[in-house]
This record gives C-alpha cells, sequence and structure tokens, in this order.
C-alpha cells in the first residue's frame, strides 16, 4: 500500500473501535480468575484484590497526585519533542545536502533505543523534573523528526513548480503546499512516538522513584504488594489506552482538515 | 551487487560529518572547552571499550543481550502469527478477540517489569515477560491486516483456476501478505532490542542493559558511554540485518530506497 494511502486508511479508521463484543474473551477471563481465585495467592491476586490494592493507594492519597505527575510529564514531553522534532525535521528536510550529511549521524541516534540514555541522563542531569522531560522529549522526538524530513524532501516537485509559476508568496507556499503534504506525515510520527513517552516516562520513575505511577509499581512490587501491583498495571493499561485514542481523535480531526494527498514523487 | 555501486552509494559527506562531530567532541574535551565531570572524550570511550572487551565481558554481556532477544523475538514471532493468522482468515475471532486485542495492546510493555520481579525476581524470567509481551503485538497486527486486506480477487482469481482452499491460502493470499508480515517482524525486532534494554535496566542484572547502570553507578562514564555505543551499533546492525535478509530471501518485499 503507498504510505498516502496507508494514511488515508489510518484517517478513517481512527473512529472506528472494533464492536464490543470482542471484550468478550477478556471479562470470561476477568470473571474466571475471580472465581476460581479463592485464596489470597502472592502471585495471582484475583481482580478484586487489584481493585482493593488501587484503594488502598487513593486512600493513603498517592495516586492521583502520581497520575497527575505522569500525565504530565508525557503531555509536557511529547509537546516538546513535536516541537523539537519538526523545526529540526523541516530544516534538515529543506535541504537533501543537510539530508545526506546528517543522515548517517540521525540514523544512529535512530537506531539507539531510548531507555539506553537514561542512565546518562541521571549521570548529568541528576534526578529531578528536568531529567524526566529531557529524556521522554529527546526520546520521542526521532520518529517525528525523521518523519518531517522526509515527507517535505517527497512533495512532489510539481507541487513546488506550480507554486513558482503562480507566483505564490512565501507564506502561501508554506500553508498551501508544504503544510498539507507534511501534516499526515507528523501525525504518524507522533503515533509512534506516543507509546514511547509513555514507556520511558514510566521508565524512569521506576528506576529513580521520582514521584508517577511508575515510583508507585516498583513500590508495590517491593512491598510485594501483589494487589496493588496488578492495580496499577490495569490503571497503566488504562492510561495506554486513552492516550491512544484521544490522540486518534485529534488526528482523525487534523486529518478531515488536511487530508493526505495521493501525488507521489 | 557490483562493486562500483557499492562504493557510489556510500555516503561520504554523511561520514564524515559523522567523524567531524566526533573530532569536535574529542578537541573540546581535550581542550577543556566543555569540562563535564562525566563526559570523557571518544578516544577515551574507545579505550574503555577495548579495555572491556578485552577482559570479555562485553563479550558475555552482548550475547547476553543477543540471545534474550533471539528468544523473545522468537516467542513474539510465533504467537503473533499463529494468533495473526487465525483473526486475518476468521471474521468470527476478530468479531469476538479485536476489541480485547485493542484493550490489551496499548500497555506499555515497562509496566509488566514489577509484575515480572513479583513473580520471577530478578531473572531472565522477567526479562522474557517484558520482551515478549509488547513485541507480540506488531507481527500480530501486520499478520492480521496482511490476510484480512488481501484484494478479494485474489481470492476469485484462485477460484477461477479451479484452485483448493488450501491452494488459495498457500499461493496466493499468504504471499500477498507477507511483505505486511515482514514489517511487523522488523519493528518486532527494534522493540525487542529496546525492551530487552529496558529489562535488563530494571529487571534482570544482566547484559548490555545492566552494564551501562552497572557502570553509570560506579561512576565509570567511559565504560558506559562504551556500552551505549555498543548498544546503539547493535541497533544499526540489526536493523540493517534484517532488511539484507528479507531483500535475499523475498526481493519484491524490500521497502523502496528514499531517493
Amino acid at each position: 500500500m503507498k504510505p498516502s494511502a496507508k494514511l488515508a486508511a489510518l484517517g478513517r479508521m481512527a473512529w472506528q473501535l472494533p464492536s464490543p463484543r470482542g471484550l468478550l474473551p477478556l471479562v470470561a477471563a476477568l470473571v474466571l480468575w475471580q472465581v476460581l481465585q479463592t485464596g489470597n495467592s502472592p502471585y495471582f491476586p484475583p481482580p478484586s484484590a487489584w481493585w482493593n490494592g488501587l484503594v488502598q493507594i487513593a486512600a493513603a492519597g498517592k495516586l492521583l497526585a502520581a497520575c497527575i505527575a505522569t500525565l504530565k510529564t508525557i503531555v509536557a514531553g511529547l509537546a516538546l519533542a513535536i516541537l523539537a522534532g519538526i523545526v529540526l525535521g523541516v530544516l534538515i528536510g529543506t535541504s537533501s545536502r543537510a539530508a545526506r550529511a546528517l543522515g548517517p549521524l540521525l540514523e544512529f541516534c535512530r537506531a539507539m533505543p531510548p531507555p539506553a540514555i537514561v542512565p546518562l541522563a541521571i549521570l548529568f542531569l541528576g534526578y529531578d523534573e528536568r531529567m524526566k522531560l529531557t529524556i521522554v522529549a529527546l526520546s520521542a522526538m526521532w520518529p517525528i523528526l525523521l518523519n518531517t524530513s522526509s515527507a517535505i524532501q517527497h512533495i512532489h516537485p510539481l507541487l513546488l513548480d506550480v507554486s513558482t509559476s503562480f507566483h505564490l508568496s512565501p507564506f502561501d507556499r508554506i500553508r498551501l503546499i508544504i503544510v498539507p503534504s507534511v501534516v499526515p506525515a507528523i501525525l504518524l510520527g507522533v503515533r509512534i512516538a506516543l507509546p514511547l513517552t509513555i514507556v520511558l516516562t514510566l521508565l524512569v520513575e521506576i528506576l529513580t522513584s521520582i514521584e508517577g505511577v511508575g515510583a508507585l509499581m516498583i513500590t508495590a512490587q517491593r512491598n510485594f504488594q501483589s494487589g496493588q501491583v496488578y492495580g496499577l498495571l490495569v490503571l497503566v493499561g488504562l492510561f495506554g489506552f486513552v492516550i491512544n485514542n484521544a490522540f486518534s481523535i485529534v488526528q482523525a480531526v487534523i486529518l478531515r482538515r488536511w487530508p493526505p494527498r495521493s501525488v507521489q514523487a | 551487487m557490483d562493486s562500483r555501486r557499492t562504493t557510489a552509494s556510500v555516503n561520504w559527506p554523511g561520514l564524515s560529518v559523522f567523524a567531524l562531530v566526533l573530532a569536535a567532541w574529542e578537541a573540546a574535551v581535550r581542550s577543556g572547552t566543555i569540562a563535564f565531570e562525566f563526559l570523557p572524550a571518544p578516544s577515551a570511550i574507545l579505550a574503555g571499550a577495548v579495555e572491556l572487551a578485552r577482559d570479555g565481558i562485553l563479550l558475555r554481556d552482548l550475547l547476553h543481550t543477543l540471545l534474550s532477544i533471539a528468544i523473545g523475538w522468537t516467542i513474539a514471532m510465533i504467537v503473533g502469527v499463529v494468533v495473526g493468522l487465525l483473526l486475518g482468515f476468521s471474521p468470527l475471532a476478530r468479531r469476538y478477540g479485536l476489541a480485547s486485542i485493542e484493550v490489551l495492546r496499548p500497555m506499555p510493555g515497562i509496566a509488566f517489569a514489577p509484575l515480572g520481579l513479583l513473580l520471577f525476581g530478578f531473572s531472565l524470567q522477567t526479562e522474557l515477560v517484558v520482551t515478549v509481551l509488547p513485541t507480540v503485538w506488531p507481527v500480530m497486527i501486520n499478520t492480521m491486516g496482511g490476510i484480512a486486506n488481501a484484494p478479494p480477487r485474489l481470492t476469485d482469481v484462485g477460484r477461477t483456476f479451479r484452485l483448493g482452499s488450501y491452494e488459495i491460502v498457500r499461493y496466493l493470499l499468504l504471499p500477498s501478505a507477507l511483505p505486511s508480515i515482514i514489517v511487523g517482524a522488523r519493528i518486532s525486532l527494534g522493540l525487542a532490542l529496546v525492551m530487552a534494554i529496558v529489562a535488563e535496566i530494571v529487571g534482570n542484572p544482566e547484559g548490555l542493559g545492566y552494564g551501562i547502570v552497572r557502570e553509570q553507578q560506579a561512576l565509570h562514564p567511559e565504560f558506559m558511554f562504551a556500552y551505549i555505543a555498543v548498544v546503539g551499533l547493535l541497533g544499526v546492525i540489526l536493523n540493517a540485518g534484517v532488511l539484507a535478509i528479507t531483500k535475499a530471501l523475498w526481493p519484491w518485499t524490500a521497502p523502496r530506497q528514499p531517493a
């Protein structure tokens, strides 16, 4: 499938959730688990114990603050990554010479698994909020940067010729030619970066015990509070689910305004 | 491939920029222009890598990481392809399974680290839990998509040629899904590396990921950077390796090189 066709399909699919009937196996598994697990197993506590675990943490007044801290890092880190990714991506994409010259360097940075830089950032920046943000933004930036620059490079030359022959002003050229060609690719980059920001935020929190859901998880594990471990796991899953679907809605809205072009270079 | 074309395709400006950045870094550290306490010069990092390699510890860590990636990725591929085929061929399975998968899929893999630690302690099993669970999805979804989105005309063509169901699947549907499955496999392999490093950082004190943390805590930045560089190289090599292998085996599935 052509990339543009894939993007168009993404835009159409964004709001279509699969039928709720499909949740049956999951619900059945959870119910079975609850019914069959009668003892208080230290390893496989029943779902009711998960709920109790979460209630415990909430009663201690830690749950809400941790959720807010984690969400804040994810959103702020992603925002920084989008900004940096677009600016650098546009700069690199507009010059094919720069793209070629920086290619291997960028390739190396992209191939570097982001978690590997976490210890590095801890060493240089210490244990604080700033370090958390830096790591998340730095790692989430690459897919956005690379998608943006490659989209700019692949704008059909004909489109650029059109803008020249119509004597478009630089502003109109950006508004009418460049932005519509690049927006779908940027969205695709953000879609790739999204799960990465969640993973990295949690990783940093687990490693450094900076306030957040990750810190709660690792504390629960260290205290062998298995109910809390499972409860928090479900909570984090919910996080991922909500953030992903919220982005799908944003994506669908934006793609309606700037539908993917079918013109191919 | 003839050698003339390979030399022509070497990206000299790119490589020289790479070298230039390293040289500038070296010069800046040596001259004291940037004097972070923990920033070693590239030459010191290289020396650190050589020392680690001579100790044999680097090789041992590398082999451990490669092994867990290989095991984790293989399990993920088997589960992903089998379930993906089931979902792709059976609309019933899609109707009664897809939503469950869509709920589980966005679960960040790292979240399973505390669970793995709870169940298995600091061990290879924990590493595999963290590596396998998130890497299953790309293969599964791409396998399903490749089968379910095959052009309906393919089946019609098969029927016209009076092929049986088995032959339609074997000679028409599977080959048409192959590129999509391979893309899934590549995404999964990259993810397996990332998750193996994550698992070694938090869950299993072995391998390259643990090496980075170990040297960070021991305040040996040159060893830490050496480990990071090895991890980065591993990423580049794995990606290039899979591309080369798939290109050799199934040339038509290779992604077009960007111009």
